[in-house]
C-alpha cells in the first residue's frame, strides 16, 4: 500500500513541479515583472524632475538623458495599463498617446501664450488637461521647434519642471498603490473581491499582453505607415525626440517577459513564443529608421511593414497558443466582437 | 427590430406598389452574416424556425443588414472599417446592387431606411477627422450616394428609426478608430459617447450623454419599440474591476434609464453587450455577452433584471412580431426563446456573426 503510494507520487511530481499553479504564475509576473518596472519607473522620474529643477532649458544634455531615461522605463511598464495606473486616469496623465487632434501642442501652446500660472505647483498641474501633462508634451517641450522657443524662457522653464514633478508625483502614486494594496490583491486572486479567482488574474495579465502587442503592431508601427499612397511619417510616435523605433524595441522585450511568464509549465510554447519574439527584436535591431522616415519610400516602407508583419506574428501565437491555454474565450464573437 | 411584413399588410402597401412586396417573397424572416466552415463569409437568410433559406457571399466579414420597408430587398453592411454593402433581393436570395462609400469614408456596420423606403441612412467615419456621418443614399434612385451629415458624434454604430417618423436615433459609440491602426482605439483618453436624435435633414433634436463615470461606456447597439421607447447596449471600455451598467433606455425628452442585473450576474457579462432586443410585446429587454456566454431578462418598464442564460458565444439576438426571439451564436447554435423557455431549433456549421436582423 505505501509502496504503491510513494510510486504514486513519484510519477506526480515531476508534473506539479513543472506545471505551476496559476496563482503562483501570478505571484511571480507581479514580483518580477511589474513591481521592479514600476519601482525604476519612480527612480528615473524622480531624478528627471530633480535634474529639470536645475536645468530646465530644452538643449541641455542632462534634462535629455534623464528624459530619455524616464521615457525608457515607462515604455517597459506601459502595458500594466490595469489596477493603480487606471485610478483617476494616471495612465492618460503620464501617456497621452495617440493624439489624433493635436491637443498636446495646441494646449502647451496656450499655456506658454497666456503665462498660465497653473505651473507653480505639481499639484495644480495635475488638474490641467491630460493632453499637456506626461511624457509626451515633455518631449513637445523639449523637442518641438515650436513649442520648445515659444513665449518666454523663464516660463517655460517653470512648464518644464511642473510636468516632470507631475510626472514623477503619478508615477509614484502608481507605485505606492501596488506596493501598498494590489499587489496583494492580485497575489491573493480568489480570496478578494477584485479577483474572485486565480484566472481572473492571470487574465487580466493576459490582456496586458495582447493589448501591448495590439499597441505597437496597430499604433506605433501602424500610424506612420498609413496607406501606401498615403504613408504617414509624422504620425510616428515620439519622433521629435527620435524615439519611435527604440519604442517597439523597448515594448517588444517587455512583453517578450510577459510571455514567457505567462507560458510557464509549457516549454514547448516558450520556446515557440521566445523565437517569434526574437525575429520581431531582431528585425527591429536591424531596422536601420529610428523615426519611420523611411515609409516615405517604397524600400523604406516594406522594411517597416515588414517589422509591423513580425509582431503580427507574435500576436497570432499569443492568441492562437497561450489564450487558450490560459482559458481565454476565443469564439467567433467573444474574440472579436464590434 | 419592427415587423416590417405585419407593418406593411396592415397599411396594404403591398397594393400602393406595382412591384414585388415583401409579401410576395418566399422571404426570410431574419438576416444574419456567418462565416462558413472554410472561412469564407456570407450572408444568410432564416426563417422563423431558424432553417438557412439562402446564402450570399460576401467579400469579407459582415456585420449587420437592414430591410427595406415596402420592397423585399434589404442591406447587408461590411464589419467596421468595411467598405462595402450589399443590396440583396430577398426574394431571390441574390444581390441586386453593391454600395461603396467614397474614398474618405467607411462604413461602420449598420444602417437603417426612412419610413417610405426612398433614402437609405448609413453610420460611417470621416478618415480625415474621425469624426461620426452619416451617409445618405437615395434608394428610390439607384441608391446613388447624395452626400452625408454628422452623426452628432465619433464612432457612430448602430443607427435606428423612430416608428412611424423619420428622425434618426444614433448610438455614438465615442471611439475613434482609424482603418490605417487597424480597430485599436485612438482616443480611450478623451471619448465621450451619446445618444443623438437626428431629423432627416441632419437637425440635432437630442442628444443624451450619461454622467462622466459613465463615459467609458460606449453605446453601440439599438433596439427601439413601437411607441418610440429606445433600448442601447453598451460596451464597457474602463477598468475591469468595474462591472457598469451595459444598458439603458430612453424616450426622447425624458431622462435616461440605466439596467442593471445583480453583481455576480452582472460580472458575468465582462462589460459588454453584443446585441439588444425588446422581446415579450415590448415587455422586455434582452441582451446577450458572447464575452461572458450569457443572455440577460430586463423589465423593459421598470428596469428589473428577470433572469440569466448561459448560451456560449450567443451574440445575435432578434425578436419575432409573435414575441418569441431568436438567438444564433458563434458555435452554430440557434436558439428559441419565449416566455422563460429556451429551445435549441438548431445546431448549424455557420459561425453566425454578431447580429441578427428581424426583417
Amino acid at each position: 500500500m505505501l509502496r504503491t503510494f510513494s510510486l504514486c507520487l513519484a510519477i506526480l511530481m515531476p508534473v506539479t513541479a513543472t506545471a505551476q499553479s496559476e496563482a503562483d504564475i501570478t505571484a511571480a509576473i507581479v514580483d518580477d515583472h511589474i513591481l521592479p518596472r514600476y519601482a525604476a519607473l519612480v527612480v528615473e522620474t524622480m531624478a528627471l524632475a530633480e535634474v529639470a529643477d536645475s536645468s530646465c532649458q530644452p538643449g541641455d544634455p542632462a534634462l535629455q538623458a534623464a528624459f530619455h531615461d524616464a521615457f525608457d522605463a515607462w515604455i517597459a511598464v506601459s502595458h500594466i495599463t490595469f489596477g493603480p495606473a487606471e485610478t483617476d486616469g494616471r495612465y492618460f496623465a503620464l501617456s497621452f498617446w495617440p493624439d489624433t487632434r493635436s491637443m498636446t501642442g495646441r494646449s502647451l501652446s496656450t499655456l506658454i501664450a497666456d503665462a498660465d500660472p497653473i505651473v507653480s505647483t505639481a499639484e495644480a498641474y495635475a488638474t490641467v488637461s491630460v493632453a499637456a501633462r506626461g511624457l509626451y508634451a515633455l518631449e513637445f517641450l523639449l523637442f518641438d521647434p515650436e513649442v520648445s522657443t515659444a513665449g518666454e524662457d523663464a516660463y517655460r522653464c517653470a512648464l518644464v519642471q511642473a510636468i516632470t514633478a507631475d510626472i514623477a508625483a503619478t508615477a509614484a502614486q502608481i507605485e505606492a498603490d501596488w506596493t501598498g494594496t494590489f499587489a496583494a490583491l492580485m497575489r491573493g486572486a480568489g480570496s478578494n473581491d477584485r479577483f474572485q479567482s486565480p484566472d481572473e488574474a492571470l487574465r487580466v495579465l493576459f490582456g496586458s499582453l495582447t493589448t501591448g502587442l495590439e499597441f505597437t503592431a496597430d499604433l506605433r508601427l501602424g500610424r506612420p505607415l498609413g496607406t501606401f499612397d498615403a504613408p504617414r511619417a509624422a504620425r510616428a510616435e515620439a519622433r521629435r525626440s527620435g524615439r519611435s523605433l527604440r519604442h517597439v524595441a523597448l515594448s517588444l522585450q517587455s512583453l517578450a517577459d510577459l510571455a514567457d511568464r505567462l507560458a510557464t509549465g509549457d516549454p514547448g510554447l516558450r520556446q515557440a513564443l521566445a523565437d517569434r519574439f526574437d525575429i520581431a527584436l531582431d528585425a527591429a535591431a536591424r531596422l536601420d529608421d529610428p523615426i519611420f522616415a523611411g515609409v516615405d519610400d517604397p524600400q523604406g516602407r516594406l522594411r517597416v511593414e515588414a517589422l509591423q508583419q513580425r509582431v503580427q506574428e507574435v500576436r497570432d501565437l499569443v492568441s492562437s497558443e497561450l489564450g487558450p491555454k490560459l482559458g481565454v474565450a476565443a469564439g467567433f464573437n467573444s474574440l472579436d466582437g464590434d | 427590430m419592427l415587423k416590417r411584413r405585419s407593418v406593411l399588410v396592415g397599411l396594404g402597401a403591398a397594393a400602393l406598389s406595382p412591384s414585388l412586396s415583401w409579401a410576395d417573397a418566399q422571404s426570410p424572416s431574419f438576416l444574419s452574416a456567418a462565416r462558413a466552415v472554410d472561412g469564407s463569409y456570407h450572408l444568410c437568410g432564416l426563417s422563423d424556425g431558424g432553417a438557412v433559406l439562402f446564402s450570399i457571399p460576401l467579400p469579407d466579414r459582415g456585420h449587420a443588414a437592414a430591410a427595406h420597408p415596402v420592397r423585399p430587398e434589404a442591406v447587408a453592411f461590411a464589419r467596421r472599417p468595411g467598405r462595402f454593402a450589399l443590396i440583396v433581393d430577398c426574394a431571390t436570395g441574390q444581390e441586386a446592387h453593391r454600395l461603396t462609400p467614397p474614398p474618405d469614408r467607411h462604413f461602420y456596420g449598420h444602417g437603417v431606411f426612412s419610413a417610405d423606403g426612398s433614402m437609405l441612412f448609413t453610420t460611417e467615419n470621416d478618415l480625415d477627422t474621425l469624426d461620426g456621418r452619416i451617409g445618405l443614399w437615395d434608394a428610390a434612385n439607384g441608391y446613388a450616394r447624395i452626400g452625408d451629415m454628422p452623426s452628432g458624434g465619433v464612432g457612430p454604430h448602430d443607427i435606428e428609426r423612430l416608428p412611424g417618423t423619420d428622425t434618426l436615433v444614433i448610438a455614438n459609440g465615442g471611439i475613434a478608430t482609424h482603418p490605417e491602426s487597424g480597430r485599436t482605439p485612438l482616443n480611450l483618453a478623451t471619448m465621450r459617447p451619446n445618444l443623438a436624435y437626428l431629423g432627416p435633414d441632419g437637425e440635432m433634436l437630442e442628444v443624451v450623454e450619461l454622467d462622466t463615470a459613465l463615459r467609458f461606456n460606449s453605446i453601440r447597439h439599438l433596439d427601439v419599440r413601437p411607441d418610440g421607447l429606445v433600448a442601447a447596449g453598451m460596451q464597457w471600455n474602463g477598468s475591469e474591476a468595474e462591472h457598469p451598467p451595459l444598458i439603458l433606455t430612453h424616450r426622447m425628452g425624458e431622462t435616461a434609464q440605466l439596467l442593471e442585473a445583480p453583481a455576480q450576474s452582472q460580472r458575468k457579462m465582462i462589460g459588454y453587450v453584443g446585441s439588444i432586443t425588446f422581446q415579450s410585446g415590448g415587455a422586455q429587454v434582452a441582451v446577450t455577452s458572447p464575452r461572458g456566454g450569457l443572455m440577460q431578462v430586463f423589465d423593459a418598464e421598470t428596469g428589473a433584471f428577470l433572469s440569466d442564460i448561459a448560451l456560449e458565444d450567443a451574440c445575435g439576438i432578434s425578436t419575432l412580431s409573435s414575441g418569441q426571439s431568436l438567438i444564433t451564436s458563434g458555435v452554430g447554435s440557434i436558439w428559441g426563446y419565449d416566455a422563460g423557455a429556451l429551445t435549441q431549433l438548431g445546431q448549424t456549421s455557420w459561425a453566425w456573426d454578431n447580429h441578427l436582423i428581424a426583417i
